[in-house]
């Protein structure tokens, strides 16, 4: 906008980011790639009960263009990783990824021919949630350190797109 | 709704409905051809949670595999450990305590519960009915504290055990099922009044996916779509395993075998369930819940710690190339999962893992028939019909 | 569940056991009775023709096909011998909802005629099961309307469920080409 050079002023630029990311962090929109059990507890936690609404992350969007939080929660076959990466790169920056569970992290029990030991070799996690699957608790909390992430990120452009992946 | 006039004209369109896609659950994927409105051809590609649980059976012991059935079904894990070991014992040739079959009846049936509330609220909110979902989670809520408190975990249970359970069910457990016994039907009443005589639910869903008896037969259909159609088919009834045949309970069936009869009957197992768990709760016998053989049943903490036998028995049930040991042979054991019919083949080849193990799905089943269901149909009922069939992926998928 | 193991005696012959050998003397290999469970070995040849008469027939009506798999036998070295070193066994479960029995039809299957005739003009419910006994094993399946992979990929290689594939698989973890899939 050209705003930061009229101001020139480190100080008032940190502002910003902070008023943004005010706004950013109680404002998470996430994008539910639930393949499996994790998908369960995800929804648990977002009914009654749980209720991730009281931090400002309700907004289930299933169009990955409308969503800034990936939460991969389920196994990840062969079959399905070109369609995680696709959606991840169709999402807009900034992005965040949770791993939620023990098989999108890391394959969990399941040590076979068709599943991705983890999602992590092709797309950037920043939490990984462990559990089979995570109790909702554990998702909120993951989200809550998704938002301490977004907390301290600068608005500049927080990752060079296509400079992740494979 | 088919009419000729909700036609339009032009070249059909080609829609890719999956993997992930707002309108479906899990990671189905159906590719449609459209006219209009109108699905022309429907393909289904499965798969994308394809996760080789049958060659892990084969590389596991009979214990181990319980572990991996939770993650079958996550709708409703404890029907999977039933059924599983179930068909283990059958190989064995033995059965166990009947404290341990009704306690095993009881958390299939309340699962069976939790699998058709969840189906509820998610069917639901595919057809614009939110309220629904949050209903049904609070009464599955009130399960999963009660199946947490029985096996340590809320979802991926692993409670049952070859030749028994895991452990005996707690104290007060008793009072926790029937406090849900008489909440959840207030609840049902509730989703009553929403959807059985509203207007928009009515028409989204009658006459929507319809299968008849002879085609739900051809189709492999069973449990509750197969009943909707018409046909009286309860494997709990026809072959009644575990205890079953101790129980009164009506099986409800339907008539036109569309998506609102499958609603409705899926409604009614749920008040049925709860009658077989009442009475299992009143009959409740006392006594073990392992079979009295050290050959497949851990023994007891005392035994263990306390003479050598026991420690022996104790390792060489845990340890590896060891375990519990079936004699050669194969099975097929089926039992009426909230899907349909569950069935495990196993073959045997005397050693302490399985030479093969096949596990037969009914949502793998049913997702063959939805070319079948939506072709001619509008694009809307797609969801309809989906969202009446219950396809769990990871059933689905394996 | 059953008590008795041996294999049932002539006397005491099931009607569909009858059945099946007045109609098609020659197709029974083995019958078996273990754990309660009937089942017949019966040869490759003329399988349509018996799973039909199974089906059609007024007294059997085996009219529900409740699962269709295969076993690869290659490591069992004592079922090899019994089925003339057959390396896979083709497995259906029917039941008769009329008649509330069950019935397991095993059919020998050489791997050098990997192939066996496809049920699903009988019961639609085979087309499926029949894709995924390809998809896992590699079996043939005549006369199928739509053979393809149904749950791997479709440029996977490979036979997942064979006793020679690896559990871990054979690299495709790593190997697999996530680029230039059609999604």
């Amino acid at each position: 906008m050209g705003l930061e050079s009229q101001l020139g002023d480190n100080i008032f630029t940190t502002t910003i980011d902070k008023f943004v990311n005010w706004g950013r962090k109680n404002s998470l929109w996430p994008m539910p790639f639930g393949t499996a059990c994790c998908a369960i507890e995800m929804m648990a936690t977002l009914a009654s009960k749980f209720d991730l609404s009281r931090f400002g992350a309700e907004a289930i969007r299933f169009s990955p263009r409308q969503s800034d939080l990936l939460i991969v929660s389920g196994r990840i076959s062969i079959k399905m990783m070109p369609v995680l990466k696709k959606i991840y790169d169709q999402m807009p920056d900034p992005k965040w990824v949770i791993s939620m569970g023990a098989c999108a992290s890391t394959g969990g029990v399941f040590d076979t021919y068709t599943l991705v030991q983890g999602v992590d070799g092709f797309i950037p996690v920043d939490i990984y949630l462990p559990g089979c699957p995570p109790r909702p608790e554990d998702l909120i909390d993951a989200v809550i350190q998704i938002q301490r992430i977004v907390e301290q990120e600068s608005i500049s452009p927080r990752r060079q797109p296509g400079a992740i992946a494979s | 709704m088919h009419t000729d006039s909700n036609r339009v004209p032009g070249e059909p369109m080609t829609l890719n409905f999956g993997p992930q896609h707002p309108a479906t659950h899990g990671t189905l994927r159906i590719v449609v051809e459209l006219d209009g409105e109108t699905v022309l051809k429907a393909t289904p590609h499965l798969g994308y949670l394809h996760t080789g649980f049958e060659k892990l059976g084969e590389h596991q012991d009979y214990n181990q595999f319980i572990v991996v059935t939770d993650r079958m079904n996550y709708l409703s894990p404890l029907s999977n450990n039933f059924g599983y070991v179930l068909a283990v014992e059958k190989l064995l040739d033995i059965r166990v305590p009947e404290r341990c079959e009704y306690i095993r009846v009881i958390l299939a049936e309340l699962s069976r519960i939790a699998d058709h509330m969840v189906w509820l609220g998610m069917g639901a909110l595919d057809l614009g009915a939110f309220t629904v979902m949050l209903y049904g989670f609070e009464e599955r809520e009130k399960l999963y504290s009660i199946f947490e408190k029985v096996t340590g975990a809320r979802l991926t249970t692993s409670y049952t055990r070859v030749g028994g359970l895991m452990r005996d069910i707690y104290d007060g457990f008793e009072e926790d099922v029937r406090a849900f016994l008489n909440s959840f039907p207030k609840a049902l009443k509730e989703v009553h009044a929403l959807l059985t005589r509203n207007r928009i639910w009515m028409d989204r869903t009658k006459g929507v996916g319809a299968v008849s008896a002879e085609d739900a037969i051809d189709y492999g259909f069973t449990g509750p779509c197969l009943r909707a159609s018409g046909v009286d088919w309860d494997l709990r009834k026809t072959e009644p395993y575990s205890s079953y045949e101790d129980f009164d309970f009506d099986v409800p069936v339907g008539a036109n075998g569309d998506a609102y009869d499958r609603y409705l009957v899926r409604m009614e197992e749920m008040i049925q369930s709860g009658r077989i768990v009442q009475q299992a709760l009143d009959n409740l016998p006392d006594g073990p819940i392992n079979v009295d053989d050290y050959k497949i049943s851990l023994p007891t903490k005392e035994d263990a710690y306390g003479n050598i036998e026991g420690l022996i028995h104790h390792f060489k049930i845990i340890m590896d190339g060891h375990g519990v040991q079936p004699p050669a042979g194969e099975v097929y054991s089926a039992t009426e999962s909230p899907n349909g019919e569950l069935g495990f083949y196993i073959v045997s080849d005397g050693s302490g893992k399985a030479y093969r193990i096949r596990i037969r799905p009914p949502s793998f089943i049913h997702f063959q028939a939805v070319p079948h269901m939506i072709e001619g149909g509008m694009v809307s009922d797609i969801v309809a019909v989906l969202g009446s069939l219950n396809i769990i992926a990871g059933e689905l998928d394996r | 569940m059953s008590e008795e193991h041996e294999e049932t005696t002539e006397a005491q012959q099931p009607l569909v056991i009858q059945k099946v050998q007045e109609q098609y003397p020659d197709a029974i290999l083995e019958i078996s009775d273990a754990r309660g469970e009937l089942t017949i070995t019966v040869r490759k040849d003329g399988i349509y023709e018996l799973m039909e008469f199974l089906k059609n027939d007024s007294e059997l009506t085996y009219n529900f096909l409740a699962d269709v798999t295969a076993v690869d036998y290659s490591l069992m070295e004592d079922a090899l011998m019994k089925y003339d070193y057959a390396r896979f066994v083709v497995v259906y479960h029917l039941l008769s909802t009329e008649k509330k029995e069950r019935l397991r039809v095993k059919v020998p299957v050489h791997e050098k005629e990997l192939s066996i005739p496809s049920m699903t003009s009988i019961w639609k419910v085979a087309n499926w099961l029949e894709r995924e006994a390809y998809d896992m094993f590699g079996i043939t399946f005549e006369n199928h309307p739509d053979l393809r992979r149904i749950l791997m990929p479709d440029d996977y290689e490979g036979y997942p469920l064979r006793k020679d594939y690896p559990l871990r698989g054979r690299g495709e973890r790593e190997t697999f080409n996530f680029e230039e899939q059609n999604v």
